[in-house]
């Protein structure tokens, strides 16, 4: 939930990279990373498994400087994308702002996108938030590879509500800027 | 106009920074901190910490989230407080009018059981405030979110977004 501090003058937002395990969320946070201005970006955390693997989540916080006299901070999270690490997703999404749901173009990765994508759904509505009212970004991810599924069909299967979508090759930083900047952009909508 | 999920005005800030500078000082505590428990960090008060606060505090949201999952797991409502016994440094964390996380950092100059007692009596305190506002929030949400960001707001950091976040 965005916390506005009119004393100290500052806005705090919070985005969330949802997605199926090995998906890429920590990809593009570690991309967003090095990219941005050193004075932009805070220290990214990662809480993952000795074999890399995200256990409980990541945490990148990005600083947009003075907006207007208001410190304006985007803080992104990535959930563990594994199927068994529920109970730490469902705590990362607790006062979200704005959603990037990743999606893993591989066709073998399908029925895992979808499944992420209902569990989502489940998780909001326990913290009794409707899909509807959260900014949502989708993100295509892998492009490059080969046997990938078209994006007419990943549309029509995951994002019936129509939100807007890019295509990514993660590893690569394409999309991955895309994505960010509107996901920010129809968070801050949110605010006024 | 900004309506933000919830919102710190002026005075309240005052009244919870004046609790806290209370409790860092009777409790002898290195620095006291209060964090959303979405992570984000409200105020800070004591010594500079020698640590990314920001990083700070989404861990903290982030072990009192899990912790009261653990809780439920085993029957409690919820673990209301947390400690953290370092061999020289110590964390105090308390959940405040089940929206805020009171964090008291302390040393080897105080003792667990003097923290524990102040920050009982700052969580007290401010309760009051907190529920004060969240009621105001609830109650009166228009009248109190008039505060605007400027008509500009969103064309500027929709600029700052767009030079900051690029390949």
């Amino acid at each position: 939930m965005s916390l506005i501090n009119y004393s100290s003058r500052e806005i705090n937002c919070k985005i969330v990279y949802y997605g199926p395990g090995l998906c890429g969320k920590t990809t593009n946070l570690q991309h967003i990373y090095s990219r941005v201005p050193q004075e932009t970006r805070g220290k990214m955390i990662s809480l993952a498994t000795e074999m890399d693997r995200t256990l409980f989540f990541d945490f990148l916080p990005l600083e947009l400087g003075q907006i207007r006299g208001f410190r304006t901070r985007f803080h992104l999270y990535t959930v563990p994308g594994q199927v068994y690490y529920n109970a730490s997703r469902k705590l990362i999404l607790k006062g979200v702002d704005g959603i990037v749901f990743v999606a893993d173009s591989l066709i073998d990765r399908f029925d895992a996108n979808v499944e992420s994508l209902m569990n989502m759904h489940d998780n909001l509505a326990e913290h009794g938030v409707s899909v509807d009212k959260v900014p949502i970004v989708m993100q295509y991810n892998k492009r490059d590879l080969p046997r990938v599924v078209a994006v007419p069909d990943l549309e029509r299967e995951l994002n019936q509500r129509q939100a807007p979508y890019f295509e990514a090759v993660a590893l690569r930083g394409t999309g991955v800027f895309d994505t960010l900047k509107l996901a920010c952009k129809l968070v801050l909508k949110t605010l006024g | 106009m900004v309506k933000g999920n919830w919102a710190l005005f002026e005075e309240d800030f005052w009244s919870i920074n004046q609790i806290l500078q209370t409790l860092s000082r009777s409790a002898s505590a290195r620095s006291v901190m209060l964090i959303d428990k979405t992570g984000q960090l409200i105020n800070s008060i004591g010594e500079p910490p020698g640590f990314d606060v920001t990083s700070f505090s989404s861990l903290a949201a982030a072990d009192f989230a899990a912790n009261a999952q653990l809780a439920e797991m085993v029957g409690e409502k919820d673990f209301a407080t947390l400690v953290h016994q370092g061999t020289t440094e110590s964390l105090y964390l308390t959940m405040i009018a089940n929206r805020v996380i009171l964090v008291v950092l302390f040393d080897r100059k105080t003792s667990l059981g003097l923290v524990r007692l102040k920050a009982r009596r700052a969580g007290d305190e401010l309760s009051v405030v907190l529920n004060r506002l969240f009621n105001k929030l609830q109650y009166k949400n228009e009248e109190l979110t008039t505060t605007s960001l400027g008509a500009d707001f969103h064309a500027e950091a929709e600029s700052e977004i767009d030079s900051l976040f690029k390949d």
